[in-house]
């Protein structure tokens, strides 16, 4: 008796068992891209450890955080929160819009081509690219924050909701049409409806993306609580910095378990309901 | 009433799917519409419902209030006005699960109220009343705050009459009402569909012969795209085995159990592995 993949062998006759070509193939291919990327990247081992002893030492003068300066983060904090808590909805709007007319069973092609392309061309720019150009048109602070993240969000919800829309079952819309409904009453009555636990926690999900981002914004230039990390990176006031960079921590993580809450919420109730 | 003139639908190859499909739909009928699988049954509602457009003849819908639709033509807001003069019933009931029952029915008026009305949900008293009385007629008025999606076949299909009879047409249109219900629930939708005839008219299509038989007021038969019987709706097992041919049996009784693996096994010479290099797609036989 043969071994019981023997047949294997058999039918390619080959040196490697044809199961095994690709699996290599792919690990050699990807083997020399990192390697190439690593050396075109200039990362250096030799450099990296020393590096990481210099680093640790550095991280002292991070210690013990000012906590003094505590206080006078909170209204930072309170901004930067704000900042997405103003962007978010703004976001949720227009994505609305946009996935209204994005998607292929409400639009014609030429509509939904057009919002799908728009949609594309916002989530290829990032946030910090079109903070950096509003910043030139309307100058330092959270309103261009607050554009920038309304229309990052856009790029992602829009998406989102739009492919949402196009998953709806079309003999729902059809049977709310064959009342003689108009387009927006199918709009109100079958696709609002039914979208609605996918908007919700995906809006909330970007709630908690926009505070991250908002951070990061801050620091060039609108405002709050990375501003706040930054300036005090600039004036090698390393302590501040520390306490900065607990205060985002507490925030991020405080929203990620409040959107955890939420979006458990939605899409429980959307179950059980 | 509906008056159904040389209904014809192509494929771009030019079959024909409908071929010269003529029939009327009068008061107090109820027309069941038999036929086997891809004959032209359904095509024919959508053709008249104007889901999808025939490319000759004519479907006049008269309306009770005087108005007449031709509805192979008409589009965008005459359309619509035809659609809400016509209660259409699904297969697959098609309802909006995440609203509310009575939600539901309410969609059934959407083309004759306001659209900002219906926007912001400003349904009056009297009209909520009546598509709970339209509930009632279904038995399902304890069921009006419930989600829609939570309910049973059976219990959706009634929603979907609900909607249709709150809709106050001039002729019902059931494309397939019970394909998709086991045979008690079936009985109870066709007893609601009877007394339903009476008031206006019911066009219907149905897998059932024995159902139309007992419940309609007259049978159209639709073979190949065209109507080959129009009459009384007791049909003779000959004229079935004409109007259904191979398919007569699966029509006539319930289909055979699906084959369990074992049964499959036991039959097939290729009992062993499965030949994971072709993606188990073959099983190989061992020697």
């Amino acid at each position: 008796m043969s071994s019981p993949t023997a047949y294997l062998h058999r039918r390619t006759g080959a040196l490697l068992p044809r199961r095994l070509r690709k699996p290599l193939l792919a690990f050699f291919v990807l083997g020399t891209l990192i390697a190439v990327s690593a050396r075109l990247c200039k990362v250096d081992l030799s450099e990296f450890f020393p590096g990481l002893l210099k680093g640790v030492e550095v991280l002292r003068f991070f210690f013990p955080p000012d906590w003094s300066s505590l206080q006078e983060m909170l209204v930072p904090a309170l901004v930067t929160v704000l900042l997405a808590a103003v962007a978010t909805p703004l976001g949720v709007v227009l994505s609305f819009f946009f996935g209204l007319a994005g998607a292929r069973n409400l639009s014609p092609p030429w509509l939904r081509s057009t919002a799908r392309t728009l949609i594309g061309v916002e989530r290829a720019l990032p946030e910090i690219i079109v903070l950096l150009l509003l910043v030139a048109a309307l100058g330092v602070g959270p309103f261009p924050g607050v554009i920038a993240l309304a229309i990052g969000s856009v790029g992602m919800l829009g998406k989102l909701f739009a492919d949402a829309i196009e998953e709806l079952d079309a003999k729902v819309l059809e049977s709310v049409g064959s009342v003689g409904a108009t387009r927006s009453q199918i709009i109100r009555f079958a696709v609002l409806p039914e979208v609605m636990p996918a908007l919700l926690s995906n809006s909330i999900f970007r709630f908690e993306v926009n505070i991250r981002a908002s951070v990061l914004l801050g620091a060039v230039g609108a405002g709050g609580i990375g501003f706040e990390l930054q300036k005090a990176m600039a004036l090698l006031e390393y302590e501040r910095a520390m306490m900065a960079v607990l205060v985002t921590l507490l925030l991020v993580f405080g929203a990620e378990r409040v959107s955890d809450f939420l979006r458990r919420r939605v899409l429980d109730g959307g179950k059980l309901a | 009433m509906l008056n159904v003139e040389q209904l014809t639908k192509k494929l771009p190859d030019g079959r024909a799917l409908l071929d010269g499909i003529s029939f009327r739909v009068s008061r107090g009928e109820f027309v069941g519409v038999l036929g086997a699988s891809g004959a032209g049954k359904s095509l024919t509602l959508r053709c008249i419902l104007g889901l999808t457009r025939a490319d000759g003849g004519t479907a006049t819908l008269q309306a009770n209030d005087g108005q007449t639709f031709e509805l192979t033509t008409c589009k965008g807001r005459c359309q619509r006005e035809a659609r809400r003069r016509m209660g259409v019933i699904f297969q697959g009931f098609n309802l909006v699960k995440r609203l509310r029952v009575i939600d539901n029915v309410m969609i059934g008026r959407l083309a004759q109220i306001h659209p900002l009305r219906s926007w912001l949900y400003g349904f009056t008293d009297a009209e909520a009343a009546e598509a709970l009385e339209a509930l009632r007629r279904v038995k399902m008025e304890k069921y009006a705050d419930r989600t829609t999606g939570s309910l049973s076949g059976g219990e959706m299909q009634r929603v979907a009459i609900a909607r249709a009879v709150f809709q106050k047409p001039s002729l019902y249109l059931a494309d397939e009402p019970i394909a998709s219900l086991d045979p008690s629930n079936s009985l109870a939708i066709m007893k609601l569909l009877q007394p339903l005839a009476k008031e206006t008219p019911v066009l219907g299509v149905f897998h059932q012969p024995e159902m139309t038989a007992r419940f309609c007021t007259r049978v159209i038969a639709i073979k190949h795209g065209k109507i080959v019987y129009d009459g009384n709706p007791g049909l003779s097992h000959a004229q079935l085995e004409d109007i259904y041919g191979d398919e007569l049996m699966q029509v006539l009784r319930p289909a055979p159990a699906a084959l369990t693996p074992e049964d499959v096994s036991a039959v097939s010479p290729f009992s062993g592995r499965i030949d994971e290099s072709t993606g188990g797609l073959l099983a190989k036989q061992t020697t």
